[in-house]
């Protein structure tokens, strides 16, 4: 603090930008104890993830995992939403900030808008649908899209004949039912004070009308990728039938060109490769080929396919197997076909011979800009910016801007998927939370407690509601049909069929339903328990209703989806799946959560960097962390490493980082120490530590697993029979401790993909490009006269990576393409390596004989992650990566509550990645510990003691040491805080003395009943 | 048998005197001939009243659930093999029971005996080391022992017992070559709607009077899954699917645990052959996970435990 | 009117089988509409007690899913279950359930285009194998 002002901290944090980036910032913090004022210029939060159909690799519907989110974010009581609304100027410094904030008017009242669409329905104005992408209309009046949070209209000034003719129609205030509608709404102007702020004002993607070559906007079928999006999707304007614009028949042949904007040093595009745009074209072809009728021919034409992301090689390699086309190519011309609604490509294929092809559709994969907006709002918040408008950031800092107090998440960072923008935007909410340690709860507000009714007694009231999820739902299942029958159903009180019953308008509207009609049980046809059941909970709390009185039926995803082609049958279904939602429902019981303290500590396994930034970012926040250690010394492999592709040296800051842990009052650091037995469960775990000889118990509330990963050790290429042939990491030592020795080498070969992207290993290591490339502009440092040669299968150097990729070959670093079916051969001649590889383009074997040979090879699994898995009971993939709880939005969390993972035991990734999901874990870690208690499952079993033989199979076979006999009466009891709820000791109990709450023996009795009733 | 006789009253008097035990479970002689009833005596004057014969087939591990104090029993084969279920399923501790190993030469099934004399009143019957004569008013017929031994007893390959504390008689030896599963092969050999039959005929004239649980010492629930109220799923009347499936249930949860010590069928009033329904599941329990019940303290029942490489080639 | 459809009865597990259900229709993958979910948290909560019972009130077959061996979110749940599936399988084809009205599968959670294979598989067998004709329970519903 300067001058001597005692500013006090400020517990509240304004994120900007309400996109999936900031939404996860804002819950993190607010769930830690923060105050969160989310900032969105537009009319609702969501931000691009709400257009999109799928989300890659899963393929995972985009606003099916985004829609819970919302609502949480929409609820929270330690968020405040303000949307409309700019940033327009910041005074103070990083603790205590006050920020100008611009609302625009919306010229609807937010308290008195029902969400009826009637203004909407009235308008008399139609115009283009951004939602949409523009392939559709919309009213002036209008809701950004179905599932929107805030759930209200409002009105387009610029484009509404009032605001525009001066003062005529007002067709939308006539007709509104509530009297919401207010032209007279004024724009607002807030100074609101904060310690931090989080910016993720996200992304515009590129326009290819900035470059005539593609015809796009003067041809109707050449589409960027994000109308394609809205193309594909259910919600989009061909209610997701595979057609295209000019005449809206299904194509069958379909190009997608990509770097369109990006990797492209030509004015008007990007120099830097977007990242995304490969897995998502991938992605895209992959739906096209499942919505088609048709064999669709699907090709994509591409420089380099970069899926470098978890798991998203073997998407590529799956898509291969499908008959997907990827064509190595460059494209020369796009024109009208002869049928002038087609297109005709001109390229060049990696032979170099020129090719010519007409599709009836092109996508056009375009890259990641940052808005002009983004640029003025760094202007006014005073950060600097790199070449390309990115926020500047230190690989060492990811999520920190120039200005202190100021963090960047999402792809205003850097142009990058959905995970690392959920990991950046919990890493920012870490750091902020770091910051402002001190001031934790001193803003944020208590949930007020509802009541819960109690219905001990009553006879089942169970509530219907049947949703037509847009027409997901509703354009199969005949829902009018479904809910009339829903009415004749024993039971039943209260029937509702909605457009969607997830949105926020129906949560509230089943909280009144529950009130008014007495309802004690509520009956959910809609999508699947498995993402909307928490949502639905959730309400039923609201509404003073035990949340466990609660059942859906999913018919979307197992009916609707899949007996599209037969509406009959889907309806029967429908009806027999509600029948038996029902039956079970009226079975339920209220069921009671034990709280449980939470210890506010924290483990963290693996002291390297990922391990370093995890408990530093925990005990920042004020929580102890325990830090274990297997060698003698912290930093892992930051220990080898030189550089980062920035420059940054990271030796020193190795350095710099161990001295903090290890001099930090609230770090105890536990080296040569393994962590060999746990017990507990998040909140309260047990953890044994073996030191040497002795082992010391420390008891923590969360654990972060950063055990980090290995660098295969190859066995090929002759790898370890010449001294002469490097793996990467032995390289970048080898130059450090002796750069005399390569200032007189000739010729050096780097050989990529070694052991990655093989069928044994199928995943990219991602970090492997960026490290060759980086190695050979160090060998030209040191000797430009060397013949340097990158053997490669595709350069990966995405985000702004690419411009060392650029600075590479125009400092005459040769790359040469392989491929899999024909690796390079190597020969040891005497002193000499001789290297012989295909070349892709000439089809002639070419020789090159180098002096030194840097196989790049893969990262491979930790070797002590499966004892680990076993005593946290974690799960890993395939590879033996851990395996995080989803891939897009819980991209640290593992399924185990209370355990996090960071680094590259999830997955080969560089320093700056490794750094933000470290953080980010650490902020998910501090969540938890914030809370102080915590809820147990209610889905426990328990036990009927006088039915109980005392057999003790329950103890026996309980994998998780739930189960215990009483000491005085030999009877079964089950511990709920250890019960995991899987039921197993249910099933092999013979005595029926044991039971399982919430699928209990009646209950699914009563289900198999109904579903043969029919 | 006599041998045995003496033998089992000695040790019991003894147990009793020196109160290594509180109570001694064995057999008394029945009022009618063939029959043996389980007696529970607690005062060495009453040990006189210990029997031994072949028709003691009752399984008396049956009385040992839950017991409290130290309690000596007699226990053939199968009798000691369900001690040991009884140990490993917590019904009583090793250390609670004194057994008395008999070395068993089999079971004589009377309804084999009577069915033979079509019925006629039997007065008396004798019994040899390898013979029994049975005497009415009109005949007097010997049977060979072998001949008229129960079902399982005849198929018996574990008759000495598996824990012992003392032994009654010396070791006899066991059979061998002994086909134990040929009823089960003649039902896989038949077709579904077949087997369908067969068993439905089998259950056909049962009374659901659970003699069959009733003598079975697995069967210790409190509450049998027959009288499961939380729903009544299962219909109490003589249904014909019913007392299928309450044979069907009762079978399965004696899978891996039932000795084939024959207490069901021996138990029928009707005469049901029950063990069809256990014997299947013993024979499959020995062929996937090679277990038999009660032969070990040490190994924990087939349900109780896995193996990562259990056969699984059933499931897609 | 179609001709005569099974009813089908499939348990599947929360973690791996009903979520590859739900991924089957994210890729609106179409399978057979006569088979009826139950969701259950793991195989391992296979009480035999629900086999018996559905085939009791007619199910013409019964399907039980969850994770690979190994996979199971319970650890263990899917091996213990496992044991039991064998012996049950076998005895009640013993006493006369037709094999082909009773089927086990392991589906993980991202397999959905097995677990429309394995669907459409046992709608097939089970419609093969007409109507069920035994252990049902005809009169009475409980």
């Amino acid at each position: 603090m300067n001058s001597g002002q005692a500013q006090k901290t400020v517990g509240a944090v304004m994120v900007v930008g309400g996109g999936i980036a900031g939404m996860q910032s804002a819950l993190d913090l607010a769930s830690a104890g923060f105050y969160v004022y989310l900032v969105e210029a537009s009319p609702a939060i969501g931000g691009t993830m709400a257009q999109l159909d799928k989300t890659f690799p899963t393929n995972d519907c985009s606003m099916c995992i985004l829609s819970p989110k919302l609502v949480e974010v929409g609820r929270h009581t330690n968020i405040e939403l303000l949307t409309l609304s700019e940033v327009q100027s910041v005074s103070g410094e990083a603790g205590n900030f006050e920020v100008t904030v611009f609302q625009s008017p919306r010229y609807i009242d937010m308290d008195r808008c029902m969400g009826c669409g009637t203004c909407a329905e009235k308008c008399p104005k139609r115009i283009v649908d951004f939602y949409n992408a523009g392939l559709s209309k919309r009213k002036a009046a209008y809701l950004p899209y179905p599932q929107a949070v805030p759930l209200k209209y409002v009105i387009d000034s610029k484009r509404c004949i009032y605001f525009q003719k001066g003062g005529r129609c007002k067709a939308c205030q006539k007709f509104c039912p509530t009297g919401a509608v207010n032209f007279e709404d004024k724009a607002r102007v807030r100074k609101i004070r904060v310690g931090a702020m989080i910016l993720c004002p996200g992304f515009v993607p590129y326009s290819p009308l900035k470059c005539d070559t593609f015809f796009y906007g003067r041809h109707p079928n050449v589409v960027t990728s994000l109308e394609f999006e809205r193309i594909l999707s259910a919600s989009g304007p061909y209610q997701g039938h595979l057609v295209r614009p000019s005449d809206q028949k299904e194509p069958e042949r379909i190009a997608w060109l990509q770097c369109v904007g990006s990797r492209d040093s030509h004015h008007g595009a990007n120099g830097y490769c977007s990242t995304v745009c490969c897995t998502y074209a991938i992605k895209q072809t992959l739906i096209a080929k499942e919505h088609s009728t048709g064999a669709l021919d699907a090709a994509i034409f591409y420089i380099d396919i970069r899926t470098q992301g978890k798991d998203f090689e073997k998407c590529y390699v799956r898509a291969r197997e499908e008959g997907i086309r990827f064509v190595k190519s460059k494209i020369t011309s796009l024109m009208p076909g002869d049928d002038t609604a087609n297109l005709m490509i001109r390229y060049t294929d990696a032979m170099g011979r020129r090719v010519e092809e007409e599709f009836d559709m092109v996508v056009l994969s375009v890259g990641l800009s940052v808005r002009k907006d983004t640029v003025l709002l760094a202007e006014k918040l005073d950060i600097a910016l790199d070449p390309y408008y990115f926020a500047a950031t230190s690989n060492f800092r990811p999520v920190e801007t120039s200005r202190p107090g100021i963090y960047v998440c999402g792809v205003f960072q850097g142009p990058k998927d959905i995970p690392d923008s959920v990991m950046q935007a919990s890493a920012a909410a870490c750091v902020a939370g770091s910051r402002l340690a001190t001031a934790r709860g001193t803003l944020a507000r208590e949930k007020p407690s509802v009541s819960e009714r109690i219905v001990a007694g009553e006879p089942p009231r169970v509530g219907v509601f049947v949703c037509n999820c847009g027409v997901n739902i509703g354009g199969i299942v005949r829902v009018p049909e479904v809910a009339a029958y829903a009415k004749t159903l024993p039971y039943v009180a209260y029937v509702e069929e909605n457009l969607f019953t997830c949105s926020q308008d129906t949560q509230d509207k089943i909280g009144e339903v529950i009130r008014d009609h007495g309802l004690n049980r509520i009956v959910v046809a809609a999508c699947s328990p498995r993402t909307h059941e928490p949502l639905f909970r959730e309400t039923l709390t609201q509404a003073g209703l035990n949340k466990y009185l609660f059942e859906m039926a999913n018919i979307r995803n197992q009916c609707s989806w899949v007996h599209r082609n037969d509406p009959d049958a889907a309806t029967e279904k429908a009806k027999d799946l509600v029948r038996m939602a029902v039956a079970k429902a009226v079975r339920l019981e209220p069921l009671e959560e034990v709280k449980l303290d939470v210890t506010q500590a924290g483990l963290v396994i693996g002291g390297g960097l990922a391990g370093m930034a995890a408990a530093l970012g925990l005990a920042d926040q004020g929580f102890p962390v325990h830090l274990v250690e297997k060698e003698k010394a912290l930093g892992g492999h930051g220990n080898k490493l030189a550089k980062t592709w920035k420059g940054e040296d990271i030796g020193a800051f190795v350095a710099e980082m161990v001295q903090r842990v290890k001099s930090h009052p609230l770090i105890s650091v536990h080296l040569e120490s393994t962590v060999v037995e746990a017990e507990g469960f998040v909140g309260n775990f047990r953890s044994t530590i073996k030191i040497g000889k002795e082992t010391e118990v420390v008891e923590h509330g969360a654990v972060i697993i950063a055990i980090g990963a290995h660098q295969l050790k190859p066995n090929e290429y002759h790898f370890g029979r010449h001294p002469n042939i490097f793996a990467s990491l032995d390289l970048d030592r080898a130059i450090e401790t002796d750069p005399e020795r390569f200032k007189n080498v000739k010729g050096a070969v780097f050989i990529q993909c070694v052991g990655s992207r093989e069928p044994q290993r199928p995943y990219c290591s991602k970090v492997c490009c960026t490290h060759s490339i980086q190695s050979a502009l160090r060998l030209k440092d040191l000797n430009p006269d060397m013949d340097i040669y990158i053997l490669f299968r595709d350069i990966r150097t995405y985000g702004q990576r690419e411009e060392i990729y650029r600075e590479a070959r125009s400092k005459g670093i040769a790359f040469v393409r392989y491929s899999l079916e024909e690796k390079p051969q190597m020969d040891i001649l005497g002193d000499k390596l001789r290297v012989t590889v295909m070349d892709q383009m000439l089809e002639v074997p070419v020789q090159i004989d180098a002096d030194i040979i840097t196989l790049a090879s893969a990262i491979v699994p930790p070797a002590d992650g499966k004892p680990l898995s076993r005593l946290y009971k974690l799960a890993m993939n395939e590879e033996g990566f851990f395996q995080e709880a989803h891939a897009k939005l819980r991209p640290v969390d593992f399924a185990t509550d209370g355990v996090y993972m960071a680094g590259l035991a999830h997955g080969p990734k560089p320093v700056e990645e490794s750094i933000a999901q470290a953080q980010a874990a650490a902020a998910r870690a501090a969540a938890l510990l914030a809370s102080k208690t915590i809820c147990m499952s209610t889905v426990v079993a328990y036990s009927h003691p006088a039915y109980c033989s005392g057999c003790r199979t329950c103890v026996d076979i309980c994998p998780f040491g739930a189960a215990s006999l009483d000491a005085k009466t030999g009877k079964a009891q089950i511990n709920p805080a250890q019960c995991k709820g899987c039921g197993l000791c249910v099933a092999s109990c013979r005595s029926g003395a044991l039971n399982l709450k919430g699928f209990d023996q009646s209950q699914t009795f009563a289900m198999i009943n109904e579903a043969l009733a029919s | 048998m006599l041998a045995y006789r003496s033998k089992i009253r000695e040790t019991a008097r003894r147990l009793l005197t020196d109160h290594q035990v509180d109570a001694v479970i064995g057999f008394k002689k029945g009022t009618v001939p063939m029959m043996c009833q389980p007696v529970l005596i607690t005062r060495p004057e009453d040990v006189d009243m210990l029997h031994w014969d072949s028709f003691c087939g009752v399984n008396l591990a049956n009385y040992l659930p839950k017991r409290q104090g130290r309690i000596a029993v007699v226990a053939k084969g199968c009798d000691a093999r369900n001690i040991v279920v009884h140990i490993l399923e917590n019904q009583i501790k090793r250390d609670q029971v004194f057994v008395m190993g008999i070395p068993c030469k089999g079971m004589v099934d009377r309804r084999k005996i009577t069915r033979a004399l079509k019925d006629q009143d039997i007065l008396e019957v004798t019994e040899g080391a390898d013979t029994i004569v049975a005497k009415g008013n009109s005949f007097d017929m010997p049977f060979n022992k072998a001949d008229v031994l129960q079902d399982n007893c005849a198929i018996c390959i574990h008759r000495n017992p598996v824990i012992y504390d003392e032994l009654m008689g010396d070791p006899v030896p066991e059979q061998e070559g002994v086909d134990r599963y040929a009823d089960v092969r003649a039902v896989e050999s038949m077709g579904a709607d077949e087997r369908s039959k067969h068993f439905q005929d089998l259950v056909a004239s049962c009374i659901r009077c659970y003699a069959c649980r009733d003598a079975c010492p697995l069967c210790y629930c409190p509450t049998c899954f027959v009288d499961e109220s939380r729903p009544q799923w299962l219909g109490k009347s003589i249904d014909p699917t019913d007392t299928l499936t309450f044979h069907l249930l009762r079978a399965f949860h004696c899978a891996g645990r039932c000795t084939d010590c024959g207490a069901c069928e021996r138990a029928c009033p009707m005469g049901i052959k029950v063990r069809r329904f256990t014997k299947k599941l013993e024979k499959d329990v020995l062929e996937l996970y090679n277990y038999e019940a009660g032969m070990s303290l040490e190994t924990r029942p087939p349900l109780d435990v896995y193996r990562p490489d259990d056969p699984g080639d059933f499931i897609a | 009117m179609k001709g005569w459809e099974p009813k089908i009865i499939a348990f599947l597990c929360n973690w791996c089988s009903y979520s590859a259900a739900d991924l089957a229709g994210v890729s609106r993958l179409a399978y057979p509409s006569n088979i009826r979910v139950i969701r259950i948290p793991c195989t391992g909560r296979m009480s035999p007690k629900f086999i018996l019972n559905a085939f009791r009130h007619g199910a013409d077959g019964v399907w039980v899913s969850g994770c690979h061996p190994g996979e199971c979110h319970y650890l263990e749940g899917n091996y213990y279950a496992r044991r039991k599936f064998a012996l049950l399988k076998n005895f009640l084809e013993h006493i006369g359930i037709e094999p082909g009205r009773l089927w086990f599968s392991w589906i993980s959670s991202s397999e959905a285009t097995k677990f429309v294979d394995m669907a459409n598989m046992v709608n097939d067998k089970v419609k093969a194998l007409g109507p069920a004709k035994h252990l049902i329970k005809t009169r009475a519903r409980v």
